[in-house]
């Protein structure tokens, strides 16, 4: 069943289209990957999904449920929840309060301070903050960080996940124990949604992937039959990656 | 945003009154006073509070430009407190006012009539803004300030010196509001409290007109000057209620356009 | 938390006991200390809303209502003071929740303005009503207790333990955890399921009913109400630089920064240079607070403890 479907989805920024009639479905359980070259659209599409932007056009149904116009907190309440491609740890709490956040406001809206921080520090332990539970968030390195951002929007509970460049700016060390932890979040039975420029973790993490360039649409399907459509290789693998 | 602002133009109400004490008593230029007045106040009292402004921004802006809003907020708020009450000590509380012996004389037009202050004031005003467009629109700076107003760390990327363009276009509004206030003397009494006022009311245009539309910033004052005038002329008791106008005024704008005037 | 409570029990206790330790023999001292109460919640409340990030010049204005609020009861209903009292913290709530929810749905600066502006505005709306305000003359009222400065020094105990209670309570609670993310950052906030417009306008309701409820204690404490006193700017900026002087986003310190500014400006006023050039080091101490310490006298004293060699580990 389709977890998440968007269709005909348009958002024009002073007239121009930074998405045009975008259509995908992500089915449950199912990882989908969107890639394409920057300005492709991608973080705009993930705004529209996440309520951060009003859409001009098209509709987002999430398990069946119109969510077009639905403010951002009552998605995330609803089961979904994203990480931002710019990092946004809250400063004046510390990584355990900044999970704790997404514990007590997000799905599971837990309103027990102790459950929660308990609940928090189990999160953190999984991303591997859990030695630094304490530490301001100001003082973290931006691998931490991206654990920290990780962390946060599982604590609220989601069924579909939203990751933004998760993989950007980590060294390939940290890259192969981050595609090892999304692995376990998907098992624990999070779909999850990927823009990724990194092509082996959209090829070891992706069931499909959407191809966008322009706002629109370019191609769908398998990592193995993306990597071969000459149009994806023309727009975006050739210049790119190749 | 600025809470001090209002207190720029009421710095340069204050250097124009100065001029006019010198003009019209020690230097007796006569009839010469009020053109004068206008001739060299405005850019004297200009570059004096170019010089404040850019003051201002280096000691205390700059280093809170990348903390919090509310920081920056309270900064200004702070600001505008103690120039005020410094100028109530070291200038007096009282009202002070230009006799200049024109001021009331009525040019009629027909179909209305203004003081000959009102229409110099308007002039000279309409000036100002038409320089202020030109510039932001034409010149190397203008289109500078207004890739900074847009997105700060794209202006970065392609070399703008984003801090110091923050700081011109903080003079610049400076300078402006010390050219406000050096005309406010033909139409008004010079206090250290007529900041405040004026502040709230530009910001109910500017609220009007959306931020950085200089064209609805037209409009919008024509549109609040007129209503003032109305609400003055046919409401009972309504002068008193004309100063009520811009909070009514700002209400209904936000009302209106809930989602926030700038998206 | 249990040390803080300890700390708070204490201090309450303390401020219970103080007319028994001579301040009720000193005329002036009961007035001063019945007024630092009143200053104390308004600088408590208006806290509370810059908890949220935003920036309140209201304050003075609810003060203002909640003072013409209670007195307007009183004339025109002759209803008993105590009641007046609470009718008028109730009109405050409900003005406050309408600006609330028009302008906290904007941007923080359109907020600061429209507060801004409605401070201005309540003057000229008085003025413009004397059959209900009694214009320019304003409304006098018989003192609370029949003139018992002690009797309404533990009324202004009581409507501070409210406040106190309040700024607590959010302190200990989830509501920390949501006002601390909508200050950090809003987007975040909407996205780990926070509704921030209601976070803030729920805070901001709140924290005007008590700025309205130590006005409401002001006219029958001081017998009179006029429309320049009910809103001076004075009271508005005295609301937003106690809390900013004593360290922003704590209990204590409005609590401190009130005590210390509040007889600062008891001393200055009877000191012949300075007069009512207390206005100018208040908005000097803004200023400064905000560029150099920015968590106030808290913030300098816990630099000053972690700093310390006696430090005993927690």
């Amino acid at each position: 069943m389709a977890l998440l479907e968007v269709t005909g989805l348009v958002r024009r920024f002073r007239g121009l289209a930074a998405v045009d009639d975008l259509s995908f479905t992500v089915d449950e359980g199912q990882t989908l990957a969107i890639i394409g070259p920057n300005g492709a659209g991608k973080s705009t599409t993930f705004n529209l999904i996440s309520g951060l932007l009003g859409t001009h056009g098209g509709a987002i149904r999430f398990r069946g449920e119109d969510i077009t116009r639905w403010p951002a907190h009552r998605r995330t309440r609803a089961g979904v929840a994203r990480t931002f491609q710019i990092v946004q740890p809250l400063a004046d709490l510390d990584v355990r309060d900044n999970v704790m956040v997404g514990v007590l406001f997000g799905a599971g809206a837990s309103s027990s301070l102790a459950a929660a921080r308990a609940e928090a520090e189990r999160l953190c332990a999984l991303v591997g903050l859990g030695d630094r539970l304490v530490q301001p968030v100001a003082s973290l390195t931006l691998a931490d960080r991206k654990r920290l951002e990780l962390a946060r929007a599982l604590a609220t509970k989601p069924a579909l996940l939203l990751l933004d460049e998760v993989m950007e700016g980590l060294t390939p060390a940290e890259e192969r124990a981050a595609i090892a932890l999304l692995g376990r979040v998907r098992s624990a039975g999070v779909t999850l949604l990927l823009i990724e420029h990194v092509m082996s973790t959209v090829r070891d993490l992706s069931e499909r992937v959407v191809v966008m360039d322009y706002g629109k649409k370019l191609a769908e399907g398998t990592y193995a039959e993306i990597s071969r459509d000459p149009k994806v290789i023309a727009a975006y693998l050739g210049t790119d990656d190749a | 945003m600025n809470f001090a602002h209002g207190e720029f133009v009421m710095l340069g109400a204050y250097v124009g009154f100065w001029l006019y004490l010198a003009f019209s008593g020690p230097l007796g230029v006569g009839p010469a006073v009020s053109p004068l007045v206008i001739l060299v106040g405005i850019p004297v009292s200009g570059i004096a509070l170019y010089v404040v402004a850019s003051g201002v921004y280096r000691l205390t802006l700059r280093p809170v430009l990348r903390q919090p809003e509310l920081n920056q907020m309270l900064l200004t708020f702070g600001l505008s407190i103690l120039i005020v009450n410094s100028a109530s000590i070291v200038l007096t509380p009282q009202a002070k006012d230009a006799n200049l012996d024109w001021r009331f004389d009525v040019l009629d037009l027909g179909f209305a009539s203004v003081t000959y202050a009102r229409l110099a004031v308007f002039v000279v005003c309409i000036a100002l803004v038409l320089a202020t467009y030109a510039l932001l629109m034409r010149s190397r700076l203008g289109k500078q300030m207004r890739a900074v107003a847009q997105n700060r760390l794209g202006a970065q990327i392609v070399g703008i010196p984003v801090d110091r363009v923050y700081e011109i276009a903080f003079g610049m509004s400076a300078v402006l509001a010390a050219a406000a206030g050096v005309m406010l003397i033909f139409t008004t009494q010079v206090s250290p409290f007529l900041g405040l006022a004026t502040i709230l009311k530009a910001f109910s245009i500017v609220v009007l007109a959306g931020l950085g539309n200089l064209t609805g910033v037209l409009w919008a004052s024509v549109l609040l000057g007129l209503s003032e005038q109305f609400v003055s002329q046919y409401v009972p008791g309504g002068s008193a209620l004309r100063d009520g106008l811009f909070f009514v005024l700002i209400f209904v704008v936000l009302l209106a356009r809930p989602g926030g005037l700038r998206r | 938390m249990r040390r803080d409570l300890t700390l708070w029990a204490a201090f309450l206790a303390l401020v219970a006991v103080l007319p028994w330790l001579g301040v009720a023999d000193d005329r002036y001292l009961l007035f001063l200390s019945n007024v630092m109460l009143m200053f104390m919640t308004l600088a408590l409340s208006w806290d509370v809303v810059a908890r949220t990030g935003q920036l309140s010049l209201a304050h003075g204005a609810f003060f203002g209502l909640g003072a013409y609020g209670v007195a307007i009861a009183f004339k025109q209903w002759s209803v008993p003071p105590l009641v007046a009292i609470a009718i008028a913290a109730l009109a405050c709530a409900i003005v406050a929740l309408a600006v609330g929810v028009v302008t906290l749905r904007l941007r923080g600066i359109y907020f600061a303005i429209a507060t801004l502006a409605f401070a201005q505005v309540w003057q000229t709306v008085m003025l413009q009503v004397p059959d209900l305000s009694g214009g320019t003359v304003g409304i006098s009222m018989p003192p609370l207790f029949g003139g018992d400065r002690l009797a309404s020094y533990y009324l202004a105990l009581g409507i501070f333990v409210l406040a106190l209670a309040l700024s607590l309570a959010i302190r200990w609670s989830r509501w920390h955890y949501a006002v601390t993310a909508v200050r950090a950052n809003e987007t975040v906030a909407r996205i780990v399921g926070l509704d921030v417009v209601r976070v803030k306008v729920a805070l901001f309701t709140a924290s005007a009913t008590l700025a309205g409820l130590a006005g409401a204690f002001y006219t029958p404490f001081i017998t009179h109400i006029d429309p320049f006193d009910a809103f001076s700017i004075d009271r508005s900026v005295a609301s937003l630089v106690f809390p900013i002087f004593g360290g922003l986003y704590t209990s204590a310190g409005p609590v401190i920064g009130t005590i210390a500014l509040r007889s600062l400006e008891e001393y200055l006023r009877v000191t012949p240079p300075w007069k009512d050039g207390y206005q100018v080091a208040y908005g000097l101490v803004i200023v400064v607070a905000v560029l150099f310490m920015p968590r106030g006298l808290i913030g300098l004293a816990q630099r000053a403890v972690r700093r310390s060699p006696w430090r005993s580990s927690k």
